[in-house]
């Protein structure tokens, strides 16, 4: 097996890596600021991978592992589907499929005041956005954006939600639009809500339809584009 | 010195290795390893919020179930359980998510020899399946010492009955590097020449031990190379959506 001893980073930026493998020296890269995002961690002057993945770089210092998994790592910013499971004095605990539960203050909403708190039965979906992701801590979401607007925050009714692996999360949610999105919209109309901890509720006027782009996600997970396409029109030859 | 083994293996030849993860639609990891003709299914659900009663809040915690093919589960299950966990636990991080709890269930579909380092195999793949933060893989091998002395590597159950004593090694996996060689080196050694778990049962003089130490670690980079590889490829072709 080749021994890839470079001292060039380059040779690692989209390439698989393995948990344990060097990925970055910092000892050659005095005076610059590094960012470096999920999946990597720092062991004096050695960057190592703790995931197996892709090792990505963003122009012009950031540098992370993207992979796919099934459970959510909390970060701020991230928009996602939770779902309630308990209501506290001042929160609500809400699962987001990560290792720890989300924190929803009760006043997290647009004109929240204490005499109007939302009452939320246990399962309601929501969705919302991570304002705070600290090691340790549980996440503490919100029902607003950063500017303490609605913003299309909050409980989602109706619609059907099913579960997806992060990795398909973020391609649905990537520009270009993801072409089995493009696909279905061509000759479907229906409402799609993504969760980036790999969560995804679709509404439309009628069960099949609901039923056909549910299926039409789950099953785009591993195809090209071009295959995602064919995909979709197959499935829809079939229902009409 | 030429062995003669049921199988037409040479010594130090492994039975062909067959791995795929991401089997199970709901655990969160999941991974089937097979060496021949043991087979070994590993599930992985995690992390969970909350440790167990007596254990440290500020790491994360373990658990390991053992599931034997056939019968009630006893003395002997309970010390994979432990060799098991205490294995990952060592190539785990465990400050990542503190207070947090990872089961590994680990279901033994056909044992044919060499059963507990398949299951460390499994169990080390699941969790990468999963995305639990690591430090390296950890790659497990089986070594026996025949009557005679000489030492063959992955033995079958037949093989495995013969011999007068047989060691199960856990070595790191060989990591890629862009740091110059050299560098990576714990006490003026390379990372690779570490040993995570050693399990003995039998007689041997310390001179085989360390013979079969030496037979285990040259196998270990066949391995690592065979995760690597399965790796990659199964990264290329994105997983099924769960």
């Amino acid at each position: 097996m080749e021994n890839k001893q470079s001292s060039s980073p380059a040779s690692f930026v989209d390439s698989t890596v393995v948990p344990g493998d060097v990925v970055l020296d910092l000892s050659s890269m005095t005076s610059q600021t590094i960012k470096l995002g999920g999946g990597l961690r720092q062991d004096c002057d050695a960057i190592s991978a703790m995931k197996a993945g892709t090792l990505r770089f963003s122009k012009p210092n950031k540098y992370w592992i993207e992979s796919s998994q099934k459970r959510y790592v909390p970060c701020v910013e991230d928009t996602i589907l939770g779902i309630v499971v308990d209501s506290k004095a001042d929160n609500f605990l809400i699962d987001i499929k990560g290792p720890a539960m989300g924190f929803l203050p009760v006043l997290a909403f647009e004109g929240g005041t204490r005499r109007n708190i939302p009452k939320f039965e246990v399962g309601t979906l929501l969705y919302l956005r991570v304002v705070k992701a600290n090691f340790g801590m549980n996440p503490e979401l919100s029902c607003t954006d950063a500017s303490g607007k609605a913003a299309e925050f909050g409980p989602l009714k109706d619609g059907y939600m099913f579960e997806t692996s992060t990795g398909l999360s973020r391609k649905l949610l990537s520009s270009p639009t993801c072409p089995v999105l493009e696909a279905l919209g061509k000759k479907l109309s229906f409402e799609i809500a993504v969760g980036l901890n790999g969560r995804v509720w679709v509404n439309a006027a009628s069960p099949d339809t609901i039923v056909v782009v549910a299926n039409a996600i789950m099953n785009s997970e591993s195809l090209s584009g071009a295959q995602q396409i064919i995909m979709v029109d197959h499935l829809l030859k079939n229902i009409q | 010195m030429e062995v003669d083994r049921e199988d037409g293996r040479s010594q130090n030849q492994l039975r062909p290795l067959a791995c795929s993860r991401n089997i199970l639609h709901r655990a969160h990891g999941s991974a089937s390893w097979s060496q021949g003709d043991t087979k070994v299914l590993a599930a992985v659900y995690g992390p969970k919020a909350g440790t167990k009663k007596n254990e440290n809040p500020e790491k994360a915690c373990i658990e390991v179930i053992w599931k034997p093919k056939t019968g009630q589960i006893g003395k002997p299950e309970k010390e994979y359980e432990m060799i098991l966990e205490r294995t990952l636990e060592s190539i785990c991080i465990l400050t990542v998510n503190p207070n947090t709890t990872t089961s590994i269930i680990v279901q033994v579909v056909n044992d044919d020899g060499a059963l507990l380092p398949s299951a460390i195999n499994a169990a080390c793949m699941a969790l990468v399946d999963a995305g639990i933060p690591m430090k390296h893989l950890a790659v497990a091998i089986c070594c026996c010492l025949a009557k005679s002395g000489y030492v063959i590597l992955d033995p079958t159950k037949l093989e495995e009955q013969k011999m007068k004593a047989f060691a199960y090694l856990v070595f790191p996996n060989s990591v890629r590097s862009v740091l110059p060689e050299g560098s990576l080196r714990v006490e003026g050694e390379p990372i690779e020449n570490g040993i995570i778990t050693s399990v003995t049962h039998g007689i041997m003089s310390v001179a085989d031990y360390f013979y079969c130490l030496e037979r285990g670690r040259a196998a270990s980079v066949k391995l690592s190379d065979f995760l690597r590889r399965n790796l990659q490829q199964q990264s290329t072709d994105s997983s099924k959506a769960g």
